[in-house]
């Protein structure tokens, strides 16, 4: 019993982490940009791709393929800046919305295109490799996401306050207009924003793909799990989006686990409604940046 | 102006006649999941349809007339069935269609088909509802090739009965399919005397299985019976085998596939020892597998084979017999033909359409060992089985 309960947990810590790591990056678009990414699930969905083809189509080694795909998604996330989110980012939120949205189709679609319907599989040693303590049963993968997750919100901590993009980004996020007149290059602090958040689905992509398919359709329902996280943990503050992540990791794999695997993704919401009645401004109250 | 005109006919009967190869082609509709998660069912009924297609033109086609292949996407959902299907009849303005993949689309299907007035010849859907929904009294337009869980459930639960299985946990995905599919084998195992333990539903495309496992392992049954397809089996199976869970799986759906050998080609022996209850399995027409993986480059898939061999095996002897027989070529004499279609030995047995429109083709118990799939035991089926 106990050793099912330390499972689930963890398991909920691993999706916890997934779920952080698209949200931080999407609260980031939010917070400094003040705009909705509905297709950042499918920035996840690319990194995953991008990292298959590496891992599996050129046999790099892991590492390799990882840090090749996030560097895909880097330019990635400056070209869709460049290309989609500038155009809108001084325009309605029903503009931004639908702009967004479409997006996310069209890459839907056109990975179906390029890539095929087939899932796509990317074992790794880690991820067949099982680890077992006296029945305590966890694929080494597991460890890696939970240890990755850990390193990369240090080093989002340290880039956001220690460097000067990252104190740009800070100062953006409470107060555009007075960034603009004091000289902060407002879209170049976007452009780096976008280049940050794809980086962080991607490394999310990389850490999780081996566990689990990678298709096409994959980064749908993920936007609406960070978004559940990136509103209950206070619109564009980033601590809070990712501590809301794991809150629905561990509850989605403790309802799965306890109560009802086919409601269990309604019981995390369910839950994110309560916390957000309790809490109307998130888990950690009105915050103002991110 | 006698001159003009005598040139003119002796033109026109210097003309070659009118031949088959010069009629208008026949309209051949192709409906099933090309979108969403379920779009892996779309594309390979895509990909079986056009190889059939191919294969019959270059043979001269169908009494002379070629096939013209028309694809709708249904999203596996029963609202965009119905636009499918209008899309097929009104726009396309086909002959026969072949689909819809998915139960649940299939049902929603159904109705149109009787509305509108066009034959529908399912390839792949097994909720027992098809079945008793068709033919005298019911929807005289849908005909089904593929067998229903009903009829494949009872003999099934007696195999694994006769395994000496006593208790089994139910894992089935969250559409009509799973669903019609557990209350068929609720029943079945009453009467086998299984004792299901419990019932899990999951979605379609859910990539984390970990805590219906860890359900399922404290369910404490000796078997579980897994209604999933080849796309969610690969992760299943990985997470099922990352927990240590040990007991024997029995499956309905396409997990003993090489559709699924494919996925986990970096170690195909995961699925070792799994069981399962189908219709269909990659060699039973070889040269169309030929083709598929010289086109494709990988195995063939379950939806886009059955979907060729309901054309070939099905259709296209219906075709035949409403030019011959009735003289033409329309919607009401293919749907009169399909009736009267009497296919002796095709891939997946004999096709010969009952009063409910089912055909009693061959049950397959399939078994995966060493990476690879094997037929344990091929059964003819009958509605006796239904007793």
């Amino acid at each position: 019993m106990l050793t099912d309960v330390l499972e689930t947990l963890v398991h909920g810590l691993t999706l916890g982490s997934m779920y952080a790591m698209v949200a931080a990056g999407l609260a980031l678009m939010l917070g400094v940009a003040r705009l909705i990414n509905f297709a950042h699930g499918e920035f996840f969905m690319l990194g995953a791709y991008a990292f298959w083809f590496g891992y599996r189509e050129y046999e790099l080694p892991y590492v390799v393929a990882g840090a090749l795909a996030v560097a895909a998604m880097v330019v990635w996330g400056l070209v869709y800046q460049l290309g989609v989110i500038r155009a809108i980012l001084a325009r309605s939120w029903h503009v931004q919305l639908i702009a967004t949205l479409a997006t996310s189709i069209v890459l839907t679609n056109l990975a179906i295109i390029v890539f095929g319907t087939q899932p796509k599989e990317v074992p790794t040693k880690l991820s067949s490799t099982i680890l077992d303590i006296g029945g305590f049963r966890l694929a080494w993968q597991r460890l890696l996401v939970l240890g990755g997750a850990v390193v990369v919100f240090w080093a989002l901590q340290r880039f956001v306050t220690r460097t000067r993009a990252g104190r740009a980004m800070r100062a953006m996020s409470q107060n555009r207009e007075a960034c603009a007149v004091v000289g902060v290059d407002v879209q170049r602090v976007a452009l780096v924003t976008f280049a940050v958040s794809a980086a962080l689905a991607a490394v999310a992509a990389v850490l999780v793909s081996p566990l689990f398919n990678i298709f096409p359709d994959m980064g749908t329902g993920l936007t609406l799990k960070a978004f559940a996280a990136v509103v209950a943990g206070g619109f564009g503050y980033v601590n809070g989006a990712i501590a809301a992540s794991f809150l629905i990791g561990v509850v989605e794999a403790l309802a799965g686990s306890y109560i009802s695997y086919a409601y269990k993704d309604a019981i995390a919401f369910l839950i994110m409604i309560a916390v957000l009645l309790w809490r109307p401004a998130g888990l950690f109250g009105r915050r103002i940046g991110i | 102006m006698r001159i003009v005109l005598a040139i003119v006919l002796v033109v026109l009967a210097a003309l070659p006649p009118v031949t088959g190869a010069q009629a208008p082609p026949i309209r051949v509709g192709f409906a099933s999941a090309m979108s969403g998660p379920a779009a892996i069912t779309g594309e390979g009924v895509r990909w079986g349809a056009t190889l059939a297609v191919d294969e019959i033109n270059a043979k001269g086609g169908v009494m002379g007339r070629k096939l013209e292949a028309y694809f709708a996407d249904n999203k596996a959902t029963p609202g965009e069935a119905v636009s499918a299907v209008r899309k097929l009849a009104d726009v396309d303005k086909v002959d026969v269609i072949v689909g819809q993949t998915h139960s649940g689309a299939c049902l929603g299907a159904m109705p149109v088909v009787k509305e509108i007035g066009v034959p529908m010849v399912v390839e792949s859907c097994s909720h027992p509802d098809i079945r008793k929904l068709s033919g005298k009294g019911g929807n005289e337009w849908t005909f089904r090739v593929a067998l229903d869980d009903e009829i494949m459930a009872h003999t099934f639960a007696r195999y694994m009965a006769k395994q000496g299985v006593k208790s089994a946990s139910i894992l089935a995905m969250n559409n009509d399919f799973g669903r019609g599919a557990v209350n068929a084998y609720e029943a079945a195992f009453r009467k086998a005397n299984v004792k299901a333990v419990s019932t899990e539903f999951f979605d379609p495309g859910q990539p984390d299985f970990r805590p219906v496992l860890t359900r399922l392992k404290r369910a404490g049954a000796e078997t579980i019976l897994g209604v999933i397809l080849a796309s969610d089996g690969a992760p299943f199976m990985r997470q099922y085998r990352e927990l240590g869970l040990t007991q024997k799986i029995y499956s309905r759906g396409s997990l003993a596939t090489a559709e699924f050998l494919h996925q986990v080609r970096d170690n195909p022996k995961i699925g070792d020892g799994v069981v399962e209850a189908g219709y269909w399995v990659a060699g039973l027409d070889p040269d169309f597998d030929k083709r598929w993986e010289e086109r494709h480059k990988i195995p063939p898939r379950v939806h886009g084979s059955l979907a060729a061999i309901t054309l070939k095996w099905a259709v296209v002897p219906a075709l035949e017999i409403a030019q011959k027989k009735h003289g033409k070529i329309d919607r009401a004499t293919i749907r009169t033909a399909l009736t009267e279609v009497d296919v002796k030995d095709s891939p997946l047995g004999p096709i010969k359409f009952d009063a409910n429109h089912q055909a009693w083709i061959n049950m397959l118990l399939l078994e995966m060992q060493d990476g690879k799939v094997r037929i344990l035991e091929k059964l003819p089926t009958s509605p006796a089985l239904l007793n």
